[in-house]
């Protein structure tokens, strides 16, 4: 569980920033990556620092895709569906990595080591369909490619 | 082919979007170490570079050796060592490695003589792919820097203006706005700060250009912004970059530095008494932030929601103050425009689009990659000539451009000239630049609700016909993909698609329903035969394709039937084998699995 | 400067909106998401209107298309009829039961819509009013939560906010009676916690939450009764018959 120690970093994370306004986002998408999602004490803290009202914040937070208010797994596994990928069958991937991982797009594993998300075009279209793992890339991938990929990251505990 | 006197000094490994998914940086970091750790050894004199993207990623990952100027494509790791051994030390051409052109089934060295480079013609692109986007030095090398010396040190701001108004350079961005009455609005402003903005939060699914810039060729962009900073009067620049491009933060938070650190940016830059600098902004994650007025909102720290545009960005833009936003590609443009001239750059292209564009040519085309040819160039040149035809021979239906505010493009205007007013009144638009080609296996109502589906999780909501109206427009959609839909559907979609045209907000919304109005204008029959055969003619809409066995072509193997995951195939007593249609989940796997082409796809569900 | 909607000469200052000018002149546009009080927001779209000037004519939402020159305004022509039929047709489709979009869809002779299912309970245009009223409170309780069409209005975390005063400016703003603000005895409900009322010193009727009666004493930095708005206006009759006698 979180305790005051992690907090600190929010703290050190929004410090870095003067407590103007257009630092938000900036602000957020930082503790986003140290925490893997915006935790609610984070919240609670940058609404202090920057003098703005919680609901602006939490307005941003579910605006933005690269903002989530729940915790993502230690990998992020995106499947790329921007068109060159789709009409390459990304879909079949998307499938794939949800059989083998049980979650849906959007979800993330129970032991918090997964998540899959699709997202839209990561700009590798020559390379369709695309994976990306945290930031590694995985070009031309196939549905039974997948479970190699997987395991490079430790793969499912049984 | 042993060649003694020839002497590589510098080798470039693509680094480019496509290639880096398939581990060039594991080949260049290979490559390197290999001619490091034998340096104090013999004497080699070559020097390797990660550079941006070469283009060609059909094959990549790409290596180019100089100065002889030839290149190897689909490199792996374990070529490396072979790479070094023969071509470094001994100067020796590995012929595996060499692209071989199917359509003139030759082997080929030099890019010149690739029909995919044939008929190129780089402005924006004209260091990516030939520098070491990291190194300053290699930028300046090839001219970089020298506009800018120009512009601030010989030029009045007047002069800038007028150059870059007399290139006839439009917004790359989508909607082609001229630049230079951008630029000479803004500098009329008496209101400061100014603001300058470049706009790289490139979302469309399908383009990576500006990605490709931004990570290949940072300073180019650097300088064109500065440029056009002086020449508006202001001291304050963000540019605007997509999160998931972290590459290109990376590259230009470094070139950033490096600019500074030079002189090029920041207090008094060349001594002129000029001062300007650049903050990068990440974006959000959203698509709409495109939209250059929900750009600046997030940039303000504020939900990426655009505002309508009566009131110009030039006058009231960035914080209400007179701002000037162009995109990636545009920006890279004006350091040529200076250097060599208005005339110059007019001289290519059309009258009405002067200069070139990038696309990224992706989709059932055979050599996908990142292009740059001069505006007016026909479709079917593109298609054809640079990109080699339709992949595996198949036949071509359809291209679409502009994304999702685009449309889709019938055989029959292939011989289209490619400029922002000619897609415009076929219905597409030029967008950014992603070109996506379709073939007779892509069903263009998959298509449109694709692009629907996008759209509806990217508007953002704010006003009514774009939020309502996309959602509606999707679910007819999806009925029509079903065969749940009924005619009178057709007419209730166009009646919202219009409405929705007429009426959104912002540019998002109102280009929302181009691809549903092109598809429906080009390829009408699909929708009928979706809605009233309840057959999908692409095969590509699960609930109204079949999978059946060819009899004829059927050898009684039992692949298929092995392979069959529902067990859904069966041997009939007369040996030939046959789906059942109940269990077949249609998943495809036969399909691929058959060797005599057994398996067709198609008809309609006469169950239902 | 002088402009024309629908045949009509009308005065207009520089920069104020079309619908502003239509309004003072009488001539009807309709609005969802626009309040007198408030800036425009340009969100429903029902207030478009043809703009000509000179050979170009294009459409524009009125409430914030702001006048800078002389131009001709069309506010009911064929064209803008038959698309406010279908937004009020995509707007029955959000809101089926709806009252305000019922008297709407009526008005424009449209049956009712059953082509797409619609969520029942809903109630909320989006039209972004309560938001609005609610941040020029200076409170931000409330705020647009997701995107595209999965918008919606709704405290942080939706959950009983920890700033909301109870004024209940968002539910009278809203033009679809979309928040339900609830007054029994000395307890106001309102998205879901509950406030406790003041009662008038005068009337004895409860008019104010007691967090917001202290929030506007602080804000305005002096003492104020606790005197409904209706007693306080009869005070200023008696007042002023005091002082003039009649």
């Amino acid at each position: 569980m979180e305790n005051q120690q992690d907090f600190q970093y929010t703290r050190q994370i929004s410090q870095q920033y003067p407590q103007d306004k257009r630092f938000l986002l900036a602000i957020l998408q930082d503790i986003q990556k140290e925490y893997n999602y915006l935790p609610r004490e984070s919240l609670y803290m940058v609404q202090e620092y920057m003098d703005i009202p919680l609901a602006k914040l939490y307005s941003m937070a579910t605006f933005y895709k690269a903002l989530s208010l729940k915790p993502k797994g230690r990998y992020i596994i995106k499947v790329c569906d921007g068109t060159a990928c789709h009409i390459r069958a990304s879909q079949t991937l998307t499938d794939e990595i949800s059989k083998i991982l049980k979650i849906a797009p959007g979800q993330t594993t129970s032991d918090g080591r997964f998540s899959l998300e699709t997202v839209n075009c990561l700009g590798s279209c020559a390379a369709a369909p695309v994976i990306v793992v945290n930031d590694r890339f995985y070009g031309k991938v196939t549905p039974s490619m997948v479970k190699t990929i997987i395991d490079e990251y430790g793969g499912i505990y049984s | 082919m042993k060649n003694q006197s020839m002497r590589i000094n510098k080798i470039l490994v693509c680094c480019g979007p496509g290639c880096l998914s398939n581990d060039s940086l594991d080949i260049y970091e290979a490559l390197k170490n290999k001619i490091e750790s034998d340096k104090p050894y013999i004497s080699i004199e070559t020097t390797v570079k990660a550079t941006g993207c070469h283009g060609f990623c059909e094959i990549g990952p790409l290596i180019k050796f100089l100065p002889l100027d030839f290149f190897y494509c689909n490199v792996k790791v374990s070529d490396v060592e072979e790479i070094y051994q023969k071509t470094i030390k001994n100067g020796e051409i590995i012929e595996r490695l060499l692209y071989h052109d199917q359509n003139s089934n030759q082997k080929i060295k030099s890019p010149e003589e690739a029909g995919f480079y044939k008929g190129q013609k780089k402005i924006a692109l004209r260091n990516v792919g030939e520098i070491d986007p990291l190194s300053i030095d290699d930028y300046m090398k090839r001219g970089g820097y020298k506009a800018l010396k120009k512009a601030l040190l010989k030029s009045t701001t007047e002069q800038i203006i007028s150059e870059v108004e007399e290139s006839g350079l439009r917004g790359r961005g989508g909607a082609g706005f001229p630049t230079g009455f951008k630029w000479r609005q803004c500098a009329q402003m008496q209101n400061f700060p100014k603001y300058i903005i470049c706009n790289g939060d490139e979302g469309d699914p399908g383009a990576f250009m500006d990605r490709s810039i931004l990570e290949g060729d940072p300073h180019s962009i650097i300088e064109g912004m500065v440029i056009g900073a002086y020449a508006v009067d202001s001291h304050s620049g963000f540019m605007y970059i997509r999160d998931e491009y972290f590459l290109a933060i990376k590259n230009m938070t470094k070139a950033l530095e490096q600019a500074r650190n030079y002189g090029y940016l920041g207090q008094d830059i060349l001594g002129s008494g000029y001062d300007f600098d650049i903050q990068i902004v990440r974006g959000g994650g959203a698509f709409v932030c495109g939209e250059s007025t929900a750009l600046m909102a997030s940039i303000e720290g504020r939900v990426g929601e655009p505002r309508a545009k009566y009131i110009r960005s030039v006058e009231k833009g960035l914080w209400d103050k007179p701002t000037v936003l162009n995109n990636v590609e545009t920006w890279a443009n004006i350091p040529v425009i200076i250097n060599e001239g208005a005339s110059r750059f007019k001289s290519i292209g059309t009258a009405q689009s002067p200069g070139t564009k990038v696309f990224s040519l992706v989709g059932k085309v055979k050599n996908t990659g990142l292009i740059e040819v001069p505006m007016g160039m026909t479709l079917r040149q593109i298609i054809y000539d640079i990109g080699g035809g339709i992949a595996l021979n198949k036949k071509f239906k359809a291209v679409q451009t502009g994304g999702p505010s685009g449309g889709c493009i019938p055989e029959q205007l292939l011989d289209l000239k490619v400029d922002f007013d000619s897609l415009d009144k076929a219905g597409s638009m030029m967008g950014s630049g992603g070109m996506i080609v379709m073939d007779e296996t892509t069903c263009m109502v998959d298509v449109a609700k694709y692009y629907l589906a996008f759209l509806s999780e990217e508007s953002c909501g704010k006003c009514v016909p774009c939020r309502e109206g996309i959602r509606r427009i999707l679910v007819i959609l999806e009925d029509i993909c079903n065969g749940r839909a009924q005619d009178e559907d057709l007419d209730l979609l166009i009646e919202i698609c219009e409405t929705v045209q007429a009426t959104a907000l912002c540019g998002l919304g109102k280009t929302a329903p181009n691809p549903v109005i092109t598809t429906i204008k080009y390829f009408k029959d699909e929708y009928i035969a979706h809605i009233r055969d309840k057959r999908c003619p692409a095969g590509v809409c699960k609930e109204l394709t079949i999978y059946s066995i060819d009899k004829d072509k059927c050898k009684s193997c039992g692949l298929c039937a092995k392979n069959c995951p529902s067990s859904a195939i069966k041997q009939e007593q007369s040996k030939i084998f046959t789906i059942d249609q109940t269990k077949c989940t249609k998943c495809g796997a036969c399909v691929d699995i058959c060797n005599f082409h057994a398996v067709k796809i198609g008809g309609a569900l006469a169950c239902r | 400067m002088q402009i024309i909607i629908d045949k009509v000469k009308c005065e207009a200052k520089l920069g104020e909106t079309l619908l502003t000018i239509a309004r003072r002149n009488n001539i009807h546009i309709p609005t969802l998401c626009h309040s007198d009080a408030l800036a425009g927001q340009g969100n429903c779209r029902m207030c478009m209107v043809e703009v000509s000037e000179g050979k170009t004519k294009k459409m524009v939402a009125s409430c914030i298309y702001p006048v800078t020159k002389s131009i001709e305004v069309i506010t009911n022509s064929e064209t803008l009829t038959k698309m406010r039929k279908t937004l009020v047709m995509l707007l029955s489709a959000r809101v089926p039961h709806n009252n305000t979009i019922l008297k709407l869809r009526q008005e424009y002779n449209l049956p009712p819509v059953t082509r797409f299912k619609s969520d029942d309970e809903e109630e909320c245009i989006l039209c972004g009013l309560c938001t609005r009223a609610c941040d020029e409170m200076g409170i931000s309780a409330i705020s647009t939560v997701n995107r595209g069409i999965n918008k919606k209005v709704s405290t942080p975390f939706e959950e009983p906010s920890t700033v909301c005063i109870g004024c209940g400016a968002c539910a009278h703003v809203c033009p679809t009676g979309a928040i339900k603000i609830e007054d029994i005895g000395e307890e106001r409900i309102i998205w879901e916690k509950s406030f406790e009322l003041l009662r008038c010193s005068n009337c004895g009727k409860p008019f104010i939450t007691r967090v917001g009666f202290e929030y506007i004493k602080n804000k305005i930095n002096t003492e104020i009764e606790t005197v409904c708005e209706n007693c306080r206006k009869d005070a200023i009759t008696k007042k002023l018959r005091d002082i003039y006698g009649f």
